[in-house]
């Protein structure tokens, strides 16, 4: 955004100068006025985005509930934290789960909008494509916590999926229980909740391009599926692009939301993330100086693997964040 | 254009009813299950008790319903709710505003600077320790306003508004301050009146994010007085320690006995009756909500 301020700079002096003929002083009174609305907002901003950065100072200290941050009485630690958090006992199993679950949120959750928004270019009927579009976000407005109360109320043991489960052969259970299960669920109700909202920066795109491209691919004899490859898909390709670094760089932050609410002690073993690991041990049990530790460790990997998202996908694609 | 397009990418009808056919069973699927919960808090307690409820309500009977709405402790949630709903939503879309009009003035100084300090934030956090210890420190702990303070900003929002003003033709606001308005009149006179549609967006995002929203409750507001609708609902759906009668109050979880309503039909009643504000009126703002995508990402 400031680049294109930037082309039309020589105008924008030639304005100044005459507006600095007109108020001339008036400039930094305005100025002050100008901040004097803003000030209640930034100082927000400062309070609960920069002083919490402040805050991780003590991931390197032996921060004692109630003391201050800097100071005499503070122990200071150096990575013993980061250390034992790495060499811990449930590091390896935290990271693997995590990556599990993010890696199928990758492969479903993040195709499916895709899948959908190509689903819906081809439906030509405008109020079904309408009603089907409109019921399709219907799940992104359900909170969290319903739907996590929905899921465990379904898959108990004589629960909706339940029986549909065992009407297709399996042994009736309760499934929140079962390990095996679980990353299925979690991947099913995020795909459920989120694919017809995601869908819909795909479906603005889709609807911009140029219609004279399919009517030109047509008369080369392009059927639907070319079409649709050759055509809608490199269309949407920057966003896919765009959207896919996001991703990969969350891969270390999946939604701890729902399996905050739905896991169990029993489905620990699979279900223990490092967002639900931080809740846990740091509000739950106050050992604020190791989960900050953690929390750093996840956001140093997330820039990193940011970072190299948008690499290769500069190289490879041409786009990129920056 | 939109015939020119139908006539352009015809292509095998099987298949064209066969992808309609697939569409149609998305959009059950995104459907049955809020259905489903539907029409088992509507069927009669005896049928409802065994789950086994797919099409049609079986009977009909409105006696979990009745009971909620006689539950006292599910209406001060209700309330609670409501309470944060519409300061966070008056806070949000006033201070976003006042930034965006600043960042949108062609005088302002440090411009740059400002730019940064909004941006940092979104890439980088503290994270959830230092700001709950920053909660802490600062007295909001176990207090209303944790729900309303640090929800009162967002910078997201700000961009959002900031790119709209954009729109807005300087020409306008040069004739403004040629007939002599200044900072005040042309936030009031100009940029207000042609903001609504952006600050109905905003509203709308707040709205429905803090009606939903129940993790910071959790975590800074213990007290049970006090806490939104969805902790409510996370003790009555999710945590299975409890029981409905521990949750709700003495008189309607004796009433549930005597009626012989299951735990499930209660939560599904529940269910439908928290949920409803939203689900009712999402097809009506849903344009709002596609609008702030299509601008959000416009700006990345």
């Amino acid at each position: 955004m400031l680049r294109r301020k930037k082309i039309g700079n020589g105008e924008k002096e030639v304005k100044n100068q005459i507006k600095r003929k007109h108020y001339g002083r008036g400039i930094i009174k305005e100025n002050i006025q100008i901040y004097a609305l803003m000030l209640p907002t930034l100082i927000l901003i400062f309070t609960f985005c920069y002083l919490p950065m402040y805050g991780v100072v003590i991931a390197f200290q032996d921060y004692v509930p109630g003391s201050s941050f800097l100071g005499s009485g503070v122990k200071w630690v150096g990575l013993k934290w980061f250390k034992q958090f790495v060499g811990g006992y449930y590091f390896r199993r935290l990271l693997k789960n995590t990556i599990t679950l993010s890696l199928m949120e990758l492969v479903f959750g993040f195709t499916a909008p895709i899948l959908f928004a190509l689903l819906l270019d081809q439906i030509r009927h405008v109020r079904f494509k309408k009603a089907v579009q409109t019921i399709s976000y219907m799940p992104h407005f359900i909170s969290m916590v319903v739907v996590a109360g929905m899921v465990i109320s379904f898959v108990d043991v004589n629960g909706m999926l339940t029986n549909f489960l065992t009407f297709l052969g399996l042994p009736r259970q309760n499934w929140r229980v079962n390990s095996a299960a679980f990353p299925w669920v979690y991947t099913f109700t995020n795909v459920w909740k989120g694919f017809g909202f995601g869908s819909i920066l795909y479906c603005s795109v889709i609807s911009a391009i140029d219609p004279g491209l399919y009517e030109a691919a047509k008369l080369d004899g392009a059927n639907r599926w070319q079409q649709a490859w050759h055509i809608t898909l490199p269309g949407i390709k920057p966003v896919i692009a765009i959207k896919l670094i996001t991703t990969v760089g969350h891969i270390l932050s999946v939604n701890s939301d729902f399996i905050l609410l739905y896991y169990l002690p029993a489905t620990y073993d699979v279900a223990d993330v490092i967002g639900t690991y931080t809740y846990r041990l740091g509000i739950l049990e106050g050992q604020y100086s190791y989960t900050t530790a953690a929390g750093i460790f996840t956001s140093i990997i997330a820039f990193t693997l940011t970072y190299l998202a948008n690499k290769v996908s500069n190289r490879l694609a041409d786009v990129g964040l920056w | 254009m939109k015939k020119n397009k139908n006539k352009v990418r015809e292509g095998n009808p099987a298949i064209t009813v066969l992808l309609y056919i697939l569409a149609g069973l998305t959009a059950f699927i995104a459907l049955y299950p809020m259905y489903y919960v539907l029409i088992l808090s509507l069927s009669e307690p005896q049928y409802a008790a065994s789950m086994k409820v797919y099409v049609w309500p079986k009977g009909f009977n409105l006696a979990a319903y009745q009971l909620l709405l006689k539950d006292t402790k599910i209406w001060r949630a209700y309330a609670n709710t409501f309470l944060y709903v519409v300061c966070n939503t008056v806070l949000v879309v006033t201070t976003c505003t006042l930034v965006a009009y600043g960042l949108s003035n062609k005088n302002l100084l440090g411009r740059k600077y400002l730019t940064m300090f909004l941006l940092i934030p979104m890439y980088f956090s503290g994270g959830m320790i230092p700001r709950f210890l920053l909660i802490l420190k600062m007295g909001l702990y176990d207090s209303t306003l944790s729900q309303i303070i640090p929800a009162a900003f967002s910078i997201w929002d700000i961009i959002l508004i900031r790119s709209f003003f954009r729109t807005i033709p300087d020409s306008l606001v040069d004739a403004a301050r040629i007939d002599g308005a200044g900072v005040i009149q042309v936030l009031t006179n100009v940029f207000l009146p042609l903001g609504k549609p952006i600050f109905a967006v905003v509203a709308v995002y707040t709205i429905v994010g803090t009606w939903n929203s129940w993790f910071s409750a959790m975590i800074y507001l213990p007290h049970t007085e006090w806490q939104p609708l969805q902790l409510f609902l996370r003790r009555v759906l999710v945590t299975s320690s409890q029981t409905l009668s521990q949750v709700m109050d003495p008189e309607a979880a004796r009433e549930a006995a005597l009626r012989a309503l299951s735990n499930a039909q209660l939560q599904y009643a529940m269910i439908i009756f928290t949920s409803l504000p939203v689900l009712a009126t999402y097809p009506f703002f849903q344009r709002y909500f596609v609008k702030g995508m299509v601008l959000g990402s416009l700006k990345e």
